[in-house]
């Protein structure tokens, strides 16, 4: 079982501490405030942007060349950001807590 | 991979600069052609502005509707709370229920556009498809599409005859008035209840809200329609790889979204003098967000040209960016989505009659966007 923690804008701490598939329709299951995934996780709308902790950076891996494609035209991403719908969950990253921003 | 060379008429204007200045109505427009360039005017409210009623669809339309539209014409904080009254009603496609619902509308369809032989896709499929599937949108009852379709494709600009803009808003103020006896917290009696800075809405914005979710949605979802039938008619193979990867519905359908960009821009004012790229736009003057270029943007697609089932990403604007973005997406999509899943369960082949291009004259480009009519016969399994 990994457990994974989002944190909303408004402060907003949700926990599945049984996740599993990618980390946008884990957001959208447990109804998590700024994750939209409007296109359905093909990489076309950036409704489900995170930034990862520091810490976890590392074993979450950097943004895929297609996922860089599209942060590079978003104002508020940085180099924290991810596109939630391409990170998938693994026992790996049992833990790992993101940071919804909007763009 | 063929490709259809009227599909970017704003490619040499891409070449030749960032910013096409033209005009309509009679007063310039500098249309904004480059993908990032409109993406950054579209979050930019402030120097591009939505507080405009009845010039941010360009051309004009005080004469087509006698209300502003809401929330589209209006800039934040007050859209902000305006979107937010209708977010509830915009956002049910994500239920389970909904998406069952519209399978078994678009099944029922697509077997009776089988067993008609030859159809004309617009009027025998996609008014009647894009009309029953809004009822489940506003939650009313499916024979009020029955209404609806007779308003025809555009409601608010009609080439021919009058338009039906006015029998539009005539049924909109009865329908508030007898959606008390439809399901509940259906689209009318959601905006009856609502309050804005503590009060009811007032009749001009209900009528505002409802006149988009009418005008606006229409021939949107009807012209991407088409496009698919059309495009798997001439292209069978791209039918076969549905059928056999299923997992590319989603990044199909948002592919055929970017290619048929049925909004090809829609408009801002600047409330005060602005230099856009070089071009000099005066205070109270329009620009444009030109999506139908900014698609096609080479800079950023590969090949922009080629309808590619998998192509990703693919961070087309078709559904606008920033602020406005499209509320009815979630409902166009899974209509799209679901469109393309049935054809590939119930449907061999499409085969391509005849067709006839709707095309967009404008001063300074002409724009083929979709069809006039559109025969197809369409073959079952
Ligand atoms: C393929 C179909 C569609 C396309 C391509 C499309 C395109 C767009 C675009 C480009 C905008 C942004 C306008 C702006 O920035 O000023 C927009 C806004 C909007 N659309 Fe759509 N649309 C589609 C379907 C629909 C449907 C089905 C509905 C409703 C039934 C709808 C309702 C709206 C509304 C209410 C807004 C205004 C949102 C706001 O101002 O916050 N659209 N649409
Ligand atoms: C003035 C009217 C039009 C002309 C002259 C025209 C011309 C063409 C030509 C020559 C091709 C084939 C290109 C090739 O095989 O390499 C093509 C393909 C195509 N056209 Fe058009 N076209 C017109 C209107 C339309 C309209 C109204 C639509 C629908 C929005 C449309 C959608 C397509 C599609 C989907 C393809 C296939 C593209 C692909 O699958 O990659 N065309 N068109």
């Amino acid at each position: 079982m990994a457990k994974l923690t989002f944190v909303t804008e408004s402060g907003e701490e949700i926990t599945e501490n049984d996740a599993t598939g990618n980390l946008m329709e884990i957001a959208r299951q447990n109804d998590v405030d700024g994750i939209i995934g409007a296109c359905g996780g093909v990489c076309s709308c950036a409704t489900c942007h995170v930034r990862v902790k520091p810490e976890w950076m590392e074993r979450v891996g950097r943004p895929g060349e297609d996922e860089q494609d599209l942060l590079e035209l978003e104002d508020r991403a940085d180099e924290r950001s991810r596109l939630s719908c391409q990170i998938e969950m693994t026992e790996e990253l049992d833990g790992l807590v993101v940071e919804v921003t909007p763009l | 991979m063929s490709k259809c060379p009227y599909h970017d008429p704003f490619a040499e204007k891409r070449e030749k600069g960032p910013v096409l200045e033209t005009e309509f109505d009679g007063d310039p427009v500098a249309m904004i052609l480059g993908l990032k360039d409109v993406r950054k005017a579209a979050r930019d409210w402030s120097t591009f502005s939505s507080e405009a009623p009845f010039r941010v669809p360009i051309p004009r339309e005080e004469h087509l509707r006698s209300v502003r539209q809401f929330p589209i014409e209006s800039d934040p904080p007050e859209h902000s709370e305006y979107r937010k009254i209708v977010e509830p009603a915009f956002n049910r496609p994500n239920e389970l229920e909904y998406q069952l619902r519209m399978r078994s509308l678009i099944q029922e369809m697509i077997t009776e556009v089988i067993s008609l032989g030859s159809i004309e896709a617009i009027s025998d499929f996609a008014l009647p498809l894009q009309s029953r599937a809004l009822t489940l949108l506003l939650g009313v009852p499916e024979s009020e599409a029955d209404v609806w379709i007779k308003w025809g494709v555009h409601v608010l600009r009609d080439r021919d005859g009058p338009t039906k803009g006015r029998e539009m808003e005539n049924y909109c103020m009865k329908a508030f008035e007898k959606c008390s006896s439809w399901e509940e917290n259906n689209f009318f009696s959601l905006l009856n209840e609502a309050t804005f800075h503590g009060r009811f809405l007032t009749d001009e914005e209900k009528l505002g809200f409802a006149n988009l979710a009418f005008a606006g949605g229409r021939d949107t979802v009807i012209n991407t329609v088409c496009l698919i039938l059309a495009h798997l008619a001439h292209h069978p193979d791209d039918l076969e790889r549905l059928r056999k990867e299923p997992e590319l519905v989603n990044c199909a359908g948002e592919e055929f979204v970017r290619f048929a960009t049925p909004l090809t821009h829609i408009g801002r004012k600047c409330p005060v003098d602005t230099e856009v790229h070089g071009v000099k736009v005066k205070a109270d003057k329009l620009i444009s967000l030109c999506w139908a270029s900014a698609n096609f943007d080479d800079t950023v697609f590969d090949k922009p040209t080629e309808i590619r089932l998998d192509r990703k990403p693919n961070p087309h604007v078709a559904f606008g960016n920033g602020a406005h973005t499209c509320l009815g997406a979630p409902h166009a999509r899974l209509i799209i989505r679901t469109l393309l899943t049935q054809l590939t369960e119930l449907v061999s082949s499409i085969t391509y009659l005849s067709g006839q291009p709707k095309i967009e004259k404008t001063a300074d480009y002409e724009r083929v966007n979709s069809f006039e009519s559109l025969q197809l016969r369409v073959n079952g399994l």
